[in-house]
């Protein structure tokens, strides 16, 4: 029995829009995602702002109702057994909210302790446990409005381990925090997975779902794009190049009169303060760089490089240069 | 539901209860609700009714600390799910194995309870500031009318609370709800006063027969029969607003799910 099974599911919003005529807006969140995570496995969910990570999240935490399609964890369906499945499982969302800001740590993993029907002499034991575990020891009797991003972040890992779930749903666990504090949560999250939990994590950031993750799925427009190892993945990019281009301001025709070249897979573009970086993906490797300066058209042109695909250009190609 | 999940629900309803007391002790309109406006109601009733001897004045206390249950119970466990929306621990909240319910009866505890606190206040106020020797005639029965009033306004709460949830045009109404219910439950005067066509809206008021109850175990002045009376009311009502409260929160948690409505981001 695999830990999480995910078969065409679909979620469908809508919302009321109009004052005097009244009408109803759909938007399609997730068309049609299907896969499955093996015990122990940790998954990750890969796809551009908007492409349904978050509402698949959420739906496999119990806390949406598909619209179609069907999921179970550890066996159980999350709309009919909902309350198996929350046994199971725990799950963190990206951002600061989620705790009583001006409760202490202690006391909020004492409520949540309670709430997931944690023995209360075991909580005793286990909450120092987890504050040592995500590096809050010393700082458990301190209100949580005083924390730090990456503290609250850690206090929602302990939080999230309280009933020792075999299940994980980490959504952007890191978004927001330092480097540092970003690098010690990877730590945290590595030292779970040889704790033999199941992890499902969705990151914008590639090179942490390439050094964490044993599968990726790439979903775009609610759907499933590819799903491989970050190895398998990195093959649909092979027979390509990168090209990494700094220009400084060049306007958006000029951008698209590269992107229209013959020879040009894909184009990303990073905005960085007054600079871009463009990340132009060919076949053709060095031999394109004349055809792409030519293209540029005058503009100011800094550093280029040419180099090896990463797991990060493998997700451009997938998702048609939307970074 | 067998022993077992009972006292499971009652220890997780006693540490809810703790920790919403802990969570809205720095909480200053929690404060004006439960303290500050039952005193200025008080001192007003007590300086209206000055020349009216010592029974007036317990009924003010009463009346006044009825005030701030009622307040309580509108503004803070009506209020009690919305809250939890907006500081964004609702989702964390429905996604535990506990029944919700039953987190949001530990939660309206914790508020009624505490609320008990403006009936003190009144009683003080009234002894230390106006020279009134305030006793209460019959303690036992007091004391288990305010228990179950407590219990009343707890189940009843527990149907608000959703009802706030689901259908944002009532909740504006929030406001309006406050000074008619102290009037026509008769909190600071009996409803015999009010227009005929009233009554039956004070009848089918739980806070009214928890009026009747502690104004008429602090004065002695209701018969016994009375008192039974409301206290079986009280108990009938909570029974019946518990049962309603169960069907609006699985309806509300199907409704949020669908909607996708249990955070605001």
């Amino acid at each position: 029995m695999n830990a999480i099974e995910v078969n065409h599911l679909k979620r469908v919003y809508r919302a009321a829009i109009g004052v005097f005529k009244r009408s109803i807006k759909e938007v399609v969140a997730v068309d049609d995602i299907s896969f499955s995570v093996e015990k122990g496995e940790l998954f990750g969910l890969l796809g551009p702002n908007g492409a349904g990570k978050t509402t698949t999240v959420k739906m496999l935490a119990t806390l949406l109702i598909p619209t179609a399609g069907n999921i179970s964890i550890m066996g159980f369906d999350v709309v009919k057994q909902a309350n198996e499945v929350r046994k199971r499982i725990g799950f963190i969302f990206g951002g600061e909210r989620g705790l009583y800001w001006r409760l202490s740590a202690e006391d909020n993993l004492r409520y949540f302790a309670s709430l997931y029907g944690a023995d209360p002499e075991v909580s005793k034991k286990r909450i120092p446990y987890l504050l040592e575990m995500v590096g809050l020891k010393g700082r458990g009797n301190e209100r949580v409005e005083g924390y730090s991003r990456g503290m609250k972040q850690r206090l929602h890992v302990a939080r999230t381990l309280l009933h020792d779930p075999e299940v994980l749903f980490l959504d952007e666990p890191t978004i927001g925090l330092d480097p540092v504090g970003a690098r010690e949560f990877r730590q945290v999250i590595l030292d779970l997975q040889t704790e033999k939990k199941t992890i499902l994590l969705t990151t914008h950031y590639m090179f942490e779902a390439d050094a964490l993750c044993d599968r990726i799925a790439v979903i775009d427009k609610g759907c499933t794009v590819a799903l491989d190892t970050p190895g398998g993945l990195k093959k649909h990019v092979s027979d390509l190049s990168i090209v990494e281009m700094e220009t400084f301001g060049a306007p958006e025709e000029v951008l698209n009169g590269i992107r229209a070249l013959p020879f040009v897979d894909a184009v990303s573009v990073e905005d960085q303060d007054q600079r871009q970086l463009l990340k132009v993906q060919t076949e053709r490797g060095a031999e394109a760089v004349p055809d792409l300066m030519a293209a540029l058209d005058g503009q100011r042109v800094g550093r280029v490089i040419v180099r090896e695909p990463t797991l990060e250009d493998a997700y451009v190609r997938l998702v048609g240069g939307k970074v | 539901m067998n022993i077992r999940n009972i006292i499971k629900y009652w220890r997780v309803t006693l540490t809810v209860a703790e920790m919403t007391v802990r969570h809205q002790l720095n909480d200053s309109f929690i404060v004006f609700a439960v303290l500050i406006q039952p005193m200025l109601i008080a001192i007003l009733a007590l300086f209206m009714l000055k020349e009216k001897g010592t029974d007036y004045a317990m009924f003010v206390v009463v009346g006044s600390g009825l005030t701030g249950l009622w307040s309580s119970l509108l503004f803070v466990s009506g209020n009690s799910i919305n809250v939890e929306r907006w500081s964004g621990t609702l989702e964390t909240l429905v996604g535990v194995p506990t029944p919700f319910e039953v987190i949001v009866f530990g939660k309206n505890l914790a508020s009624v309870a505490q609320s008990l606190l403006s009936m003190v206040v009144s009683y003080a106020l009234a002894a230390l500031f106006f020279g009134y020797s305030l006793h209460v005639d019959q303690p036992l029965m007091f004391i288990a009318s305010v228990l179950l009033t407590v219990f009343a306004f707890v189940s009843f709460g527990l149907i608000i609370a959703p009802i706030f949830v689901m259908y944002r045009g009532v909740q504006q109404w929030q406001n309006a709800l406050e000074f008619p219910v102290y009037i026509l439950a008769g909190f600071l005067f009996p409803i015999a006063l009010l227009p005929f066509w009233t009554v039956p809206i004070s009848y089918v008021l739980p806070p009214y027969w928890a009026a009747i109850a502690l104004h008429g175990t602090t004065t002695g002045a209701a018969p016994l029969e009375e008192t039974f009376f409301a206290w079986g009311l009280m108990l009938v009502f909570s029974i019946v607003d518990l049962f309603i409260a169960s069907r609006l929160f699985k309806f509300m948690l199907y409704k949020v799910r669908v909607d996708a409505t249990l955070d605001t981001e």
